[in-house]
């Protein structure tokens, strides 16, 4: 349908309404196949005063893009042609450390959100979410906050039970701990899945706002550490763990 | 939906003589015959009638070569099969001479005849040729009759065994088909909806949020038709993601309550499936469709709720909260006289029927929430 569309149209549009702003301005990229999409966020981001420095309608696109426009923050679609979301993920946090990624979605495949996230996407939002909700959340990605949604709590939370539940059943001597939350970390996705905004669950749990932000953050990289663990032994099992080749001169 | 049929299909028809054990069936009936007659040649001069014997060796022949040709296979070509190997078995009796049959020379077909036995079983199942290898071996003994020997009797085991294992194997291969047949059909039903939930994905879904989020930003009216397509949005989106059912009798909940939500409605579930009992599942959907409903109708206009769904193994947990006023701890029970949680006497009633409990808390400024505890009995 947009295959071919894609490529073509991403060049054009929101470069236009890049804002050259003073120091601070999120510099922002979007990755979407979709041209309406990709063109109505990228308009409501650069109307309120983001520096939209490129746009993608794929995942390969944007990775040949970003060495030259250097985002913040990526607004990734999942579900693309070429590369998707997952994969494309795992290669910007691998190869560009300083670009976070937030999953924009209109996509239900849950699986493939949770995936995304462990893969280092920091933050996922639904299509359907307000225009507010976007810019706060990339501006806070942009500050490397966690972007936790309710329904990425959910989602984490089923993932480090059911990593839990295999770990305890399957009893496999040899097999690295699976990671855990601590109680405090459950109590505080619960309330986050339950729509409590983070000022609201330091209010509740009495304690500050950096510290929720703090426990968000350190569920986030537990998963993605894990991650990282299993498929690097995933790789040296399968014999596959080659070093990676030299960067050309 | 009819599922393409996959080109891998085994190709072991049962009753068409093609291929398979019929193939191997009809090799087996030349070289039989090819033996019997390395058999019969050098001892055609003992018989009583030669040229009696040459008949039934004629008659051999001819029905291999036939049958080699005719390639169906209905039940009544089996069952003349077996006839006319009974027949040219207890033919020797007639052509050759008597003192051969009493020392327990091999009759005329020889093992030729074993193979009605095995068609039978392969075409009709191991019942079928349990009894086509008792009724040969009925021929064996009469042709013998009365000198019975430790050979007829070996022949009997064999031509028992014969039909019974054919059968058997032919039998546990036709269910294994079908059941490959059945998962085949499952899985291309699998590939088409996924083809299609991509397709929508890329079209509609993508237009109707748009919609939503333009029609939001417009206001008015605007936003009205922008939270009808938002809420047909999601329904859509809980449509084509739909997983496998899992086991018979079994629901994943956490697609139906993917199901409920909306502009207003956040639903947050695990990745992986929750399956529960279709009748649980189905009273936990109505408990929580009436709490949603009890916060449209209570909890103030353009009150957001929140539903959390928690696979704990043993338990599963279904949370409710909405960002209305909320209530004093104290003022709970007054509130469930007032009405104001009237509904929940339905939802505990719900809940209690599948053997769950229902919590109330409330904290002043966030609302109020409401825990659903259902058991997992015996699953898992």
């Amino acid at each position: 349908m947009s295959e071919t569309g894609a490529e073509t149209g991403a060049e054009t549009g929101a470069e236009a309404g890049a804002v050259v702003g003073a120091g601070a301005v999120v510099r922002v990229m979007i990755v979407d196949d979709h041209p309406l999409w990709r063109d109505a966020v990228a308009r409501d981001l650069a109307e309120a005063g983001l520096n939209v420095v490129a746009t993608a309608g794929d995942g390969s696109e944007a990775l040949r893009r970003i060495p030259a426009v250097r985002p913040e923050v990526v607004v990734l679609d999942l579900q693309m042609p070429q590369l998707d979301g997952v994969a494309t993920t795992r290669r910007i946090v691998a190869e560009f450390p300083g670009t976070r990624v937030l999953v924009l979605t209109a996509s239900a495949e849950r699986a493939d959100v949770l995936e995304a996230v462990k893969a280092g996407a920091t933050g996922y939002l639904v299509k359907s979410a307000s225009r507010e909700e976007l810019l706060d959340a990339v501006v806070r990605t942009a500050r490397g906050e966690a972007v936790f949604t309710p329904g990425l709590a959910g989602l984490v939370l089923g993932e480090f039970r059911r990593m839990a539940g295999s770990s305890s059943s399957g009893g496999a001597s040899g097999e690295p701990e699976s990671p855990r939350l601590t109680e405090r970390e459950t109590e505080i996705l619960r309330l986050v899945a339950k729509g409590l905004t983070s000022r609201q669950i330091a209010d509740r749990l009495v304690i500050s706002y950096r510290t929720v932000q703090n426990h968000t953050q350190n569920v986030l990289n537990k998963l993605q550490l894990h991650n990282r663990v299993e498929l690097a032994r995933y790789a040296i099992e399968q014999g596959i763990d080659t070093p990676p080749p030299p960067p050309p001169p | 939906m009819t599922p393409p049929v996959d080109a891998r299909e085994p190709t072991w028809p049962r009753t068409p003589g093609e291929g398979g054990p019929w193939r191997a069936i009809d090799v087996y009936r030349v070289f039989t015959l090819g033996y019997a007659i390395v058999l019969f040649v050098p001892d055609r001069d003992a018989f009583h009638h030669p040229l009696g014997a040459w008949a039934v060796i004629g008659v051999m022949a001819g029905w291999t070569v036939w049958l080699a040709v005719h390639r169906a296979r209905p039940t009544w070509l089996l069952w003349l099969d077996l006839a006319v190997s009974a027949a040219c078995v207890l033919a020797t009796a007639l052509v050759d001479d008597p003192d051969r049959v009493a020392r327990g020379a091999a009759t005329l077909p020889s093992m030729w005849a074993a193979a009605s036995v095995a068609s039978l079983a392969v075409g009709r199942g191991w019942r079928a040729g349990l009894a086509a290898g008792l009724l040969m071996s009925l021929a064996d003994v009469v042709e013998v009759w009365p000198d019975v020997s430790s050979r007829s009797l070996d022949s009997i085991v064999q031509l028992v065994l014969i039909g019974a294992i054919a059968g058997y194997t032919a039998d546990l291969y036709e269910v294994g088909r079908q059941r490959l047949a059945r998962a085949t059909a499952v899985e291309a039903a699998a590939r088409e909806r996924e083809r299609l939930a991509a397709d929508i994905h890329d079209s509609v879904l993508q237009v109707l949020a748009y919609a939503q989020r333009r029609g939001a930003e417009l206001g008015g009216e605007a936003a009205e038709i922008g939270m009808l397509a938002g809420q047909q949005e999601v329904r859509l989106r809980a449509l084509v993601s739909a997983r496998d059912p899992g086991p018979a009798g079994e629901t994943d909940l956490s697609g139906l309550l993917s199901a409920l939500g909306g502009p207003l409605v956040s639903v947050a579930v695990p990745a992986d499936a929750v399956p529960l009992p279709a009748a649980v599942a189905a009273g936990v959907l109505a408990a929580v469709r009436s709490a949603l409903d009890n916060v449209a109708r209570h909890a103030g206009p353009g009150a957001r709720a929140w539903v959390l769904l928690e696979d704990e193994g043993d338990m599963v947990t279904i949370t409710v909260r909405d960002d209305g006023a909320g209530m004093a701890a104290g003022r709970l029970e007054a509130a469930a006289l007032e009405g104001r949680l009237g509904v929940a006497a339905g939802i505990r009633g719900r809940i209690a029927d599948a053997g769950g409990t229902v919590g109330v808390t409330s904290a002043p400024g966030q609302g109020v929430e409401l825990e659903l505890r259902v058991p997992r009995r015996g699953t898992r």
